[in-house]
């Protein structure tokens, strides 16, 4: 049975229905962001450790250019390696019928008659290859699905030269390509770059590589470290044309995801305590207020025998239905954004399956958390009430203390209305509700900047990237360095407007004890599409020695200006130099080395040798460009600056939407929910005030405008401080994408701010009005009758 | 519990009275003019009828005292005068003015430019001084007088700086008659102005109000249960079940020193 103090709890709740709800909904909101970020860490890292384990991802990887088969049973004796996986990998160009941009990806060889043993695939649709079939491949999802290609679909690729139809068998994904991306690159573009898969017989006898690898995988025995693994590793294939082994934690895919990972854990921390303290406040407001209306209520329980526990348990219920309340909102809020993330990761992550994982032990935290918060907000208001003595509880209030506001010490006090009067004093009679409700309006504003900042920073990054740096509009590879003379062939071509030809050389920069694999570039010095710029986007002239470096690789390899690099080349005749570095560039996505053509060439001492060249096309003529390109060979990769651009716009606007939405709708119901809470409570406290004032002969609007000049005082101070704190967010969120891989520039425009501030005004004008309706109920007669 | 005949019979005998004050107080003009106004609160099944029928008139000048129990219906009419409320049914006048059917803005108004009011439980505005609880009426009437000369006239012209948590009762309540009279209000209604205070406290409150009536001419309703208070009017209403029992007129008024507490 109910007893009949519960049953006054739950009338006090009906009646306080919307400010229970207000809390509990900021309560929400947090809780919502924690469940969400911690539930996403967990489906992230389970799904991921599980799909390494059941395809047995490799833990060192090494790209080469040749080596026999006997070398990967050398590779397996190294000490600390368990399991070895030669393959062949190579670049190829392809011909999509319906696409008139030649496309490009990578192609991996898989055992004939075996399932590999290592970086076993998924697959997802269709079969896998029959033991010694021709002329079928498996394909990548993100590919398959960019293209909509289906099982039986011809491709034609462009193998060493010769162009092959090929028939696809499967769709499949691997765990080496969680993030399926040209290598080093940091934007994906999944519909002009493929990964695909073919028996190693096919691969071997198209690349004459038979009885040899090019590219080898290994995992480690059970406590082994890759460190020196790597190290043997590189000693053994050096010979061999070895680029430099390299473990998961340089793993391009796997960076990816424990990129992601570690944005979730500041979002899974930082937001929610910000949320949690506005929340736990405003149950202290509610509370307080509710125990200053029943301070004669409680007198009598007192009076009637009720003791102080089984009072501040009464009121604590009352507090921890607002607690239930806004768990179960959390739990259902973090749940569902947890899904829709999800189903965002899909645009860039595969896995086999990726579910959102509920985190339980955060359903639980967040339980704990908000009783906590809600406990810390009750106690005191309970503690003041349950220590009144009932004899002094039953006299009503005395009235409040004010002082005059110190801004009226300002000399300006003769300048200030009677109505500024009381807002200002009020203000600075409650310092912590004042405090608070800045503190959540501030929240609501900061917020609003991060997804903003975001999508900026994104597009600045594009324009930059590719406006700025990248000025081709097409890079094209060729499978092999060749000589410059290669040029021609290209300036030949319909459509082409000019050619720059430019010049990759993988090689290990060192400085003292750290290094770093690259691919150095090679431009000419006077080239006008690829571009080298500093941290005033002024270009870097290449000088004719030296090298120029990302500030980041910088960075990573602790160098300065005017410190010598060592740079061992990779490939070639694989010299070692030292070279001084004479610049930082900057750049954001992936690091680089940049070196005059010439230079770059007289350090590989191979005379006038070319990788690709980039071109600048005549916009009318592109079809006729792509198509004749694709009959060009020796061609093994391209980049199309439109298909990236559209791509990557496409990919980043769908999720950047989502987050913008997210943060919108937090930042809406905490502007909402704090000016509600504050102007509800004030208008419960001060009732009998304002009641006066319409007495006496002020309208309700200018009644209304007290309580209006106190939220705006409130939102005055509240809005810089949150454009501080959301730039403070955004900084140290940014911070979090700051990595070798792709780094995001702070841009905060005045766009920005304005929308924060606009949300943020709507919202709390909104819910002020909301609240102003009530100030026409106001009861006249009976606000003063008697004292509360 | 109304008796039909009771009903009916009283405000012929009141009506009779009214002309016999008018004839006598000829001088004065009426200021309001109240005919079978009644005033019913809550639904059908718990009504309570406030106000059964009052008929009444106020002149110009007048200092009123309104007697009654608890509950007879008092402040309902001071609320119904005072704008604050509108009646069920009947007519309320005040000048050329009708109150029965004025809207928010109007009744607003009317409390604005014509009305003071004086409470039992002073309702000052906490965070302001007492000059500037007074100064804040002065801001939005129409012809006020300054808001330290009302102080003044309470006999209040030190402590302005201070706020109502650091006055007394009877302070507080001067205050209150101040911030009712800056304006030069044309009636000044008091609901048990010195319900709260001590016998010495409300002397020199009920001083205050009785000098403002007599320097400045101001239609002054006292409501009240202590019977003390009628000598000091020229008319005491005696109020009761919602309507005015008997009235009755003071040859003299006597001064609020003489009263005998």
């Amino acid at each position: 049975m109910i007893s009949h103090l519960d049953r006054k709890l739950w009338r006090d709740l009906r009646r306080m229905t919307g400010q229970v709800l207000a809390v509990a909904l900021v309560m929400g909101c947090g809780l919502a962001m924690m469940i969400m970020a911690r539930s996403l860490i967990h489906s992230l890292e389970t799904t991921r450790r599980e799909y390494y384990e059941g395809n047995r991802f490799a833990e060192v990887f090494a790209h080469l250019k040749r080596a026999p088969d006997s070398i990967a049973l050398r590779v397996a004796e190294i000490p600390g390696v368990a399991t070895v996986q030669p393959a062949i990998s190579v670049q190829v160009t392809l011909d999509l019928p319906e696409m008139d941009e030649p496309a490009s990806g990578q192609v991996r060889s898989l055992p004939d008659f075996a399932e590999p043993q290592l970086n076993r695939l998924f697959l997802r649709a269709g079969e896998w290859l029959k033991p010694g079939s021709r002329r079928e491949l498996l394909v990548g999802e993100a590919f398959a699905e960019a293209n909509e290609l289906k099982i039986g679909d011809r491709l034609a690729l462009l193998l060493n030269g010769r162009r092959e139809q090929f028939r696809v068998a499967g769709i499949v994904l691997s765990p080496e390509f969680i993030f399926e991306s040209r290598p080093g690159a940091a934007l994906p573009d999944n519909r002009t770059y493929g990964i695909f898969w073919m028996p190693y017989q096919e691969l071997a006898s198209a690349y004459d590589l038979d009885g040899a690898f090019n590219y080898l995988s290994l995992t480690l025995s059970p406590g082994a470290s890759a460190r020196p693994v790597i190290a043997a590793l590189d000693d053994l294939l050096e010979p061999y044309g070895g680029r430099g082994a390299y473990g998961r934690a340089d793993h391009p895919s796997h960076i990816r995801v424990s990129d992601e990972i570690r944005v979730l854990h500041t979002l899974a921390i930082g937001f929610p305590v910000v949320f949690l303290s506005v929340a736990a406040f405003m149950t202290n407001a509610v509370l307080s207020r509710l125990l200053n209306l029943q301070r004669e209520q409680i007198a009598i329980l007192k009076a009637f025998g009720f003791t102080n526990r089984q009072i501040a348990f009464h009121y604590l219920k009352f507090a921890f239905v607002m607690v239930a309340i806004g768990t179960v909102l959390g739990w259902l809020g973090g749940i569902f954004l947890g899904h829709r993330i999800v189903d965002m990761y899909h645009l860039f992550f595969r896995f086999p399956e990726l579910n959102f994982r509920l985190d339980r032990s955060a359903l639980a935290l967040a339980l704990l958390v908000c009783a906590g918060a809600a406990a810390v907000g009750v106690f005191g208001a309970v503690r003041r009430a349950a220590r009144l003595p009932p004899a002094e509880a039953m006299r009503p209030e005395p009235p409040a203390n004010y002082r005059p506001a110190l801004v009226e010490k300002t000399g300006v006090a003769h300048l200030l209305s009677h109505t500024f009067r009381i807002a200002v004093r009020n203000v600075e009679r409650k310092p912590m509700q004042a405090l608070f409700t800045v503190a959540g309006l501030a929240l609501a504003t900061g917020i609003l900047i991060v997804p903003n900042a975001f999508r900026d920073g994104v597009s600045e990054v594009m324009d930059f990237q590719w406006d700025v740096l990248e000025r081709q509009d097409v890079d094209i590879g060729l499978t092999e360095p060749s000589s410059i003379s290669v040029r021609h062939r290209f300036e030949q071509l319909p459509g082409v407007v000019s050619v720059e030809p430019f010049r990759y050389a993988f090689a290990r920069l060192r400085f003292g004890n750290r290094s770093r694999q690259i691919a150095i570039q090679g431009m000419p010095a006077d080239g006008a599409l690829g571009r080298v710029v500093d941290f005033q986007t002024k270009e870097i002239p290449l000088p004719p020695h030296g090298l120029i470096v990302s500030a980041k690789l910088a960075e990573v390899l602790g160098a300065r200006v005017g410190d010598e690099l060592i740079v061992e080349v990779l490939e070639g005749k694989r010299p070692v130099r030292t070279v001084p570095l004479v610049a930082l560039a900057q750049d954001f996505a992936g690091v680089a080395a940049y070196m005059d053509l010439q230079a770059l060439n007289r350090l590989l001492g191979e005379g006038d040798i070319i990788s690709g060249a980039g071109v600048t096309l005549d916009g009318a003529r592109r079809s006729e460009f792509y198509r004749s390109l694709k009959e060009v060979p020796r061609v093994s990769w391209l980049a199309i600056k439109d298909s990236l651009r559209a791509n990557f716009r496409k990919t980043t606007a769908a999720s950047i939407g989502l987050i913008q939405t997210i943060y919108l709708v937090f930042a809406t119901v905490v502007a909402f929910g704090v000016v509600y809470n504050n102007a509800r409570i004030s208008l419960a406290e001060r009732a009998r005030e304002l009641a006066t004032l319409r007495v006496v002969g002020f309208s309700r609007r200018e009644v209304g405008g007290v309580l209006v000049t106190e939220l705006v005082i409130l939102a005055l101070i509240a809005v810089p401080i949150g454009l501080l704190l959301g730039t403070g967010f955004a900084t140290a969120i940014l911070k979090q994408v700051n990595t070798e891989t792709v780094r995001l520039p702070l841009v905060l425009t005045l766009g920005n701010y304005s929308f924060a501030v606009l949300v943020v005004t709507i919202a709390s004008a909104l819910s002020a009005l909301f609240v102003l309706r009530k100030l026409n109920q106001l009861n006249l007669v009976g606000a003063l009758k008697a004292p509360e | 519990m109304n008796a039909l005949t009771g009903g009916e019979a009283t405000p012929n005998l009141l009506t009779m009275f009214a002309d016999v004050d008018s004839s006598s107080t000829s001088t004065r003009a009426e200021m309001f003019r109240v005919r079978g106004l009644t005033k019913t609160y809550g639904t059908s099944e718990a009504e309570v009828h406030a106000l059964a029928g009052v008929d009444l008139d106020l002149y110009e000048g007048e200092l009123v005292v309104l007697l009654g129990p608890s509950g007879s219906g008092k402040t309902t009419l001071l609320n119904n005068l005072g704008g604050l409320d509108v009646p069920t049914s009947g007519e309320l006048r005040y000048r050329d003015m009708d109150l029965t059917s004025a809207d928010e803005d109007f009744l607003t108004r009317y409390r604005r430019e014509s009305v003071g009011f004086i409470f039992q439980f002073y309702n000052l505005i906490p965070s302001l001084t007492a000059l500037e609880n007074v100064a804040l009426i002065t801001e939005i009437a129409r012809d006020p007088m300054p808001a330290e000369e009302a102080l003044e006239l309470v006999n209040l012209g030190e402590r302005l700086d201070h706020f109502p948590a650091q006055l007394s009762g009877g302070e507080q309540q001067r205050v209150a008659i101040a911030r009712a009279i800056a304006k030069r209000p044309e009636v000044l209604l008091c609901d048990e102005p010195t319900g709260a205070l001590d016998v010495r406290t409300g002397i020199v409150v009920l001083d205050a109000i009785e000098r403002v009536n007599r320097e400045l001419g101001t239609l002054t309703v006292i409501i009240t249960h202590n019977a003390i208070m009628a000598d000091m009017a020229d008319r005491v209403i005696h109020f009761s079940d919602g309507r005015v029992h008997h009235e009755r007129r003071n040859s003299k008024r006597a001064p609020v020193s003489a009263l005998n507490w």
